[in-house]
């Protein structure tokens, strides 16, 4: 077995681990007494040791233990949280996360002993008297817990059928002055790896001792023909107490049984019982030994290979990332799609059937009908859930950030809070992986330059600690991302002093431009209004690589400011990239289909309402003046509409924008398939994509973003 | 025919190469195309125009669920607008990741050309669609214009 193949699931794991206990110490920091989150820490902490430990990555489990050390004298009240303790903490996940950034990169943990950190744990633990008593204070509590259960197991090993070739192990590991153990592991409830994990529990005692035997046999446990718990009897010169705690720093092991190990029958008849049954059976028995010898062999050779393969591992550290994109999904989820795959299978089979009828009777054709829109149905459901199988919740991003702000907060000694809502919005995963950058910089952006410092914010009123905001909701086809501070907001004014500085606009240009342009210019390349460029931000690579990222997810960003009272960046993505809810409609004979998202309402408009504006055409709807595109001019086709008959006008909006859109005639709503054109014929900017509709024509996809 | 082909192999087997060429017909014309960059060929179909393109772009054809682009080569050499007939055909090009089909009049036929029988065109930059053509071959006295793929798709 190669420890490789868990790789994946180690890194996942470990992912999640490090989340956790960022979250867990920014709970400490808060309230150091919290007895629960200490624990919970302990527990991670304890974790992730193991796992870290049985991956072969010694230094990553040298600096877990010792933070577990540190975490179990705070468990038993020796040691009190201090700020000074919580910074060395975080330098410690830091640390931690590098590790397993390394091990994805190149399959190594890399060469850092960490060993500042190490010392200041160690630092904080002597800080404390009685160090000892702590480590341990959680072993003797074992020792008491283990042969308590023991009895309560009943000594399962004893049942253990010993094989007659094993009983010459047996012998030759208490001559060579090793003592045997039953050893009754048992795995987790709901472990997936039962056998990823009795492995690494063999290789644990491997380290220890011998393996003697194993109930059920070690080729079925390795094949993962056990329930939850297997029965070992081994050989070993470490006491009951080490071989435990080694079993049980393996992930998902839930207890561990140790007892010392008696063959059945007494003493004397031990050595004489095998030679009678060989006198007794001579062929037979030599016969069933044979293969037990080999049943036991892969125990034995598991240990080589499975480091053998950790070297080549190692040795593999130069070559590319073989970490593979995985996603984790609710089996609820699986269940449904399974279930619409079903209902789609039946669902041909009838409409195979209804086939058959209808060429044999002719009559067919309206129960081939029903089918098609059973099929239909069962087809849009199909769509949904295979949707919602690619949605995660944007908390897996968003997660770090009140750690980031934390540390921003020190760095730029702005007292700050982030506040968050909506991490359970659900994007698709390919979207949740790209929004992170973007977001902090968002972040980065309002901690920098938004929120001013504490004594101007006393000045202005303000209270001396500065609010982030970072709210996540779902507005209909889109899911909309907020960072909002209550800071200086954007000085309009000086970011004309800076273009014109820059010469990007003469001062004339510049006063005649509206505050909602000029904001603009902030989403430009290297164009920054901080005053000092910092370590954090304020060189001008911040927002135009926010625009450029969530214009690349079909997304848009949207700025909300008032001077003095903070700013607002608002950025709104589409719920899916890949298949839309459309409305078709018809312009100069030719298909066309506009986004429903972007449709506010379908008006009915006589040409006499059209009004003239500044030499454009616009009308007047409750209340608004919204301009209007004709789409025959612009998308050089000729409308076959009477030119005195009513119109048929799309509002769209963008944003605050309205605009009419004047088509000859709807079809009606369609879920479309998005279909890139290529990048020969993408120079339509109007265009955004082409759709094939169920008669195998091509529709069109207007932009309409693009248009207003 | 066949004697002829292995004699020249015989005599210039380090430089000759024989090349399969797709004749087609566009106008008077006979041009080859290198059949190793042809993914399929098809019978005219709807076209669905793409607003704001150039001319010779004709618009887009849905091939088994993708979309292609087609060009027309006698609006891109400068010639009459295509005529639709039964003999029309869209070429399906492959080009790096993309395809492209161009319109023809009709397929001809496949024919087997030898290097040594392309002439190199010498470039006449008034005529504006000899910068398509990178050489002339000659098949059984006829004269085929080597259609340079690359350079048709170049300024796309």
């Amino acid at each position: 077995m190669d420890v490789s193949q868990y790789l994946d699931i180690f890194l996942d794991e470990s992912e999640e681990h490090l989340q956790n206990l960022n979250t867990q110490v920014l709970a400490l920091e808060q309230d150091a007494e919290n007895m629960d989150t200490v624990n919970e820490i302990f527990r991670t902490a304890h974790t992730f040791k193991g796992m870290a430990g049985t991956m072969g990555y010694k230094r990553m489990q040298n600096l877990t233990h010792d933070m577990e050390n540190v975490f179990s004298k705070v468990r038993d009240g020796e040691l009190k949280v201090s700020a000074k303790m919580v910074d060395v903490l975080f330098q410690c996940l830091d640390a931690l996360e590098e590790y397993v950034s390394n091990i994805r990169e190149t399959q190594d943990e890399g060469d850092n002993d960490n060993q500042p950190i190490i010392k200041a744990l160690n630092a904080m633990l002597d800080g404390s008297d009685g160090d000892d008593s702590a480590a341990k204070a959680p072993a003797e509590e074992k020792k008491a817990e283990a042969p308590a259960k023991e009895a309560a197991s009943g000594n399962k090993w004893d049942s253990v059928v010993i094989k007659e070739a094993d009983y010459k192990k047996l012998d030759d590991a208490v001559n060579s002055g090793k003592k045997l153990y039953g050893l009754n592991v048992v795995v987790q409830d709901g472990c997936i790896l039962k056998a990823a994990r009795a492995f690494l529990v063999f290789k644990a005692i491997e380290e220890l001792g011998e393996i003697i035997t194993t109930d059920p046999s070690t080729q079925d446990i390795e094949d993962e023909k056990f329930e939850s718990d297997f029965c070992m009897i081994i050989g070993s010169e470490s006491t009951p107490d080490k071989i435990v705690q080694a079993v049980k720093n393996v992930s998902e092991i839930a207890d561990c049984f140790i007892g010392e190990y008696t063959v059945n029958t007494p003493g004397d008849d031990m050595a004489e019982e095998p030679k009678e049954e060989e006198k007794e059976t001579p062929k037979a028995e030599t016969k069933q030994a044979a293969p037990a010898k080999n049943e036991v062999a892969p125990a034995g050779k598991a240990s080589p290979t499975a480091q053998g393969s950790q070297k080549q591992g190692d040795k593999k550290a130069a070559g590319k990332p073989q970490v593979s994109h995985t996603i984790r999904v609710d089996i609820e989820k699986l269940d449904v799609l399974m279930n619409l795959v079903s209902e789609l299978i039946i669902a041909k089979n009838s409409l195979v059937s209804a086939a058959t009828a209808s060429s044999s009777s002719g009559s067919g054709s309206n129960s081939i009908n029903e089918h098609i829109e059973y099929l239909e149905s069962v087809t849009t459901n199909l769509h949904e859930s295979v949707m919602k199988v690619r949605m995660v919740p944007i908390e897996s991003v968003v997660n770090k950030f009140p750690r980031m702000i934390r540390d921003l907060s020190k760095k730029l000694d702005k007292p700050m809070e982030l506040y968050m809502s909506g991490e359970e919005t659900e994007l698709d995963r390919t979207v949740v992986d790209e929004i992170g950058d973007p977001l902090m910089h968002l972040l980065r952006n309002s901690a920098d330059h938004g929120l001013e410092s504490a004594e101007v914010r006393a000045q202005r009123g303000k209270p001396e600690v500065g609010s982030i905001f970072l709210d996540a909701y779902q507005d209909g086809n889109n899911v909309v991302i907020e960072v909002r501070d209550d800071g200086n907001g954007i000085d309009t004014d000086s970011v004309r002093q800076k273009a014109i500085e820059r010469g990007i606009m003469t001062e004339e240009q510049a006063y005649a431009t509206d505050d909602d342009d000029i904001i603009q210019l902030l989403f430009m390349p290297s164009f920054s209004t901080a005053k000092k460029v910092s370590d954090v931000s304020g060189r001008g690579v911040g927002l135009d690589v926010v625009k450029s990222k969530i214009e690349a997810l079909s997304g848009e960003v949207e700025v909300k400011t008032k001077l003095g009272e903070g700013s607002t960046f608002i950025i709104r993505l589409p719920l899916t990239l890949a298949i839309i809810q459309a409305l078709m409609v018809v312009v100069g004979g030719e298909k066309y289909a506009i986004s429903l998202g972007s449709i506010q309402t379908i008006e009915d408009i006589s040409p006499s309402d059209i009004k003239i504006v500044q030499s454009k055409e616009v009308i007047h709807l409750r209340g608004t003046v919204i301009p209007i595109i004709r789409l025959d001019e612009m998308l050089d086709c000729q409308s076959e509409r009477k030119p005195d008959a009513n119109m048929v006008v799309v509002i769209v909006k963008k944003g605050d924008k309205l605009a009419g859109l004047v088509v000859d005639e709807l079809i009606g709503q369609q879920e479309i398939v998005i279909k890139s054109m290529g990048k020969y014929i993408n120079k339509c900017k109007f265009i955004s994509g082409a759709t094939i509709l169920g008669d195998g024509e091509i529709a069109l996809i207007l932009d309409s973003n693009a248009i207003i | 025919m066949a004697y002829e082909l292995t004699t020249t192999e015989k005599n210039e087997l380090s430089t000759n190469q024989i090349t399969q060429y797709i004749v087609v017909n566009i106008g008077e014309e006979q041009y080859g195309v290198d059949i190793s960059y042809i993914d399929n060929i098809v019978r005219m179909q709807s076209i669905t125009r793409v607003p704001k393109v150039p001319s010779y772009l004709k618009g887009v054809i849905n091939l088994r669920g993708v979309i292609v682009p087609v060009m027309s080569l006698r609006i891109k050499m400068g010639l009459e607008p295509d005529e639709i007939t039964k003999d029309t055909r869209i070429i399906i090009i492959k080009t790096g990741h993309e395809l492209v089909g161009i319109m023809v009049d009709s397929v001809k036929e496949v024919v087997n050309i030898n290097s040594d029988e392309v002439e190199k065109v010498s470039f006449d930059n008034r005529d504006e669609h000899s910068g398509y053509v990178m050489g002339v071959g000659k098949q059984d006295g006829a004269l085929i214009s080597l259609l340079d793929i690359n350079a048709v798709f170049a300024e796309a």
